[in-house]
């Protein structure tokens, strides 16, 4: 762990959680009730970073194909637990959607981003694929959470108006398409926003790690900008694929609207 | 029931809503038949499941099933949205999407199943499939249905009231009824299947309604009604949906015996 230009010792951690203690004292004085849930989280981080720190290290020391996919293997099931855990009003029976949509989505990203831009060697390179894997994962488990939401209630709020486009003769796709629509806009718009004002007011965190561990701050602009392009297209893609995949709950064979009652849900 | 040749049949018709107590069944078995050019009223307390079955005509109905033809033909050999360009539902409650109420009318004329005649020329490669997903056609909306022809057929239903460049949002609830007949009626339906248009229509609208309901069946069209209010000497036969059972009567007899009130509940 000596590649870091300044690396933080264990005082360094004990002050940054001490900061995070005089935050949570001071909520408690205030009554706002969130001092205990912000020192637990503060608590948790830390624990499941530098478990991520302790398993990414040993992945990358022991360099084995099979060993980056299956930690690939994991951070997706945990994905899709998470994904299905945040999103509301959604049905039973959608874990599998999920996993297939981030899965082409994760595999088009190491196509892409891994092999055709940035060609490492081994093609595998761990140090690359796994963290790559994890910001895009970051990205698209919180847009399909709120995507999927988002389709579900737009679906149950336009209830009148689907009743009357099918009763016109329109097709389960015609009557959903402006509920995918909004819904797809929704997830992507976090996506956007952090596009249009990186570099302005925020330097993004990839690019910050890699200047503050010495590395040449243009090198680093580059990357993340390849970064987060690939992350803008895929989320799309991902979100895309997720409510061509998922439409159809809302729908039953003969095309007739199936209520919020009649899926499912969880 | 005693149509020579009907037009719409249909047969073995159920619906079974579930409920926190069981499923509950609304009506079992029940047949109807109309033809060419008639109204039909269908009347009941409510509750009784007029709405349900009217859907399930037009195949909407997720907890219904039975089996319907329409002139001699299966609904079985239908795609779901062919079916339902013949036998058309008209909800009770207008809803009028769209910038104008010109959008509003021509949103049916949007939709593929009427795009079949003008998507000949231009079937386009992958992409163009694609785009045309996203793409409701409203150029060829246009092209299909144009506002002189909107506007011809507005007056000539009486509602000359109505400026097709408003927003929908802004008609009184009687207009919006009005629009939302009118747009279902342009579609040129074989079946109509009216679910209460009139309720909470004041009596100078409802009248309008009925006249321009009487003006299409007189061209042709089959027109099943819920009704609420007391016979106005359009339809030709009665229906009554009480206790799961149709009970039919012809109108007149109906006109001279309807003071029993429990149609009108």
């Amino acid at each position: 762990m000596s590649g870091n230009a300044y690396d933080i010792d264990i005082w360094g951690l004990a002050v940054a959680m001490a900061m995070v203690a005089v935050a949570a004292g001071v909520s408690g004085l205030m009554r706002m009730g969130i001092g205990r849930s912000l020192l637990w989280s503060a608590c948790r981080a830390l624990l499941q970073l530098c478990a991520m720190g302790f398993v990414v290290g040993y992945v990358i020391r022991a360099d084995n194909v099979f060993l980056v996919f299956a930690t690939i293997g994991v951070m997706l099931v945990a994905a899709v637990q998470i994904t299905l855990s945040r999103a509301k009003g959604v049905p039973k029976g959608l874990a599998g959607p999920v996993l297939l949509s981030l899965t082409i989505t994760m595999l088009l990203m190491i196509a892409l981003v891994t092999e055709l831009v940035v060609r490492p060697h081994p093609w595998y390179a761990p140090q690359l694929v796994v963290p790559l894997t994890g910001m895009l994962l970051g990205n698209t488990v919180s847009a399909l959470a709120v995507g999927l939401s988002r389709f579900y209630e737009s679906m149950d709020e336009r209830r009148d108006e689907i009743d009357t486009m099918l009763a016109l003769g329109a097709t389960a796709w015609e009557a959903a398409r402006p509920s995918i629509v909004s819904s797809i806009r929704l997830g992507l718009l976090p996506t956007m926003a952090t596009l249009a004002s990186c570099g302005i007011v925020t330097i993004p965190g990839m690019m910050a790690g890699q200047v503050i561990a010495g590395g040449d701050p243009l090198e680093a602009a580059k990357y993340q900008f390849v970064v987060f392009a690939a992350i803008a297209a895929l989320t799309l893609v991902a979100d895309g694929l997720i409510m061509a995949m998922t439409y159809r709950t809302c729908f039953t064979e003969a095309d007739q609207f199936r209520p919020r009652d009649m899926r499912g849900v969880r | 029931m005693r149509c020579d040749s009907p037009l719409f049949t249909a047969e073995r018709v159920s619906c079974t809503v579930p409920s926190p107590d069981g499923d509950r069944t609304v009506f079992a078995g029940l047949s109807f038949a109309i033809g060419r050019g008639e109204i039909v009223d269908l009347v009941g307390p409510s509750g009784s499941g007029k709405s349900s079955l009217l859907t399930a005509f037009a195949r909407l109905n997720p907890h219904a099933s039975g089996s319907f033809a329409l002139d001699g033909r299966d609904a079985g050999s239908f795609t779901p949205q062919r079916w339902r360009r013949e036998v058309a539902y008209l909800p009770q409650k207008p809803i009028l999407p769209g910038e104008t109420v010109a959008d509003a009318i021509r949103l049916p004329f949007t939709l593929a199943v009427r795009a079949d005649a003008r998507d000949d020329g231009r079937r386009g490669g992958l992409v163009g499939r694609f785009a045309r997903l996203f793409r409701d056609d409203a150029a060829a909306a246009r092209d299909m249905l144009p506002d002189a022809r909107i506007r011809e057929t507005l007056d000539a239903m009486g509602c000359g009231d109505i400026d097709l460049t408003r927003r929908p949002h802004d008609l009184s609830g009687g207009q919006a009824a009005r629009v939302s007949l009118a747009r279902t009626l342009l579609t040129g339906p074989q079946v109509l299947l009216a679910d209460e248009v009139d309720a909470g229509l004041d009596d100078g609208n409802a009248a309008k309604v009925a006249s321009i309901m009487a003006y299409a069946a007189g061209r042709g069209m089959a027109i099943v009604r819920i009704r609420h209010r007391p016979p106005d000497g359009r339809a030709s036969r009665v229906a009554t949906l009480a206790d799961g059972a149709l009970a039919w009567a012809d109108a007149a007899e109906r006109a001279t015996g309807a003071t029993d009130g429990k149609e009108t509940a």
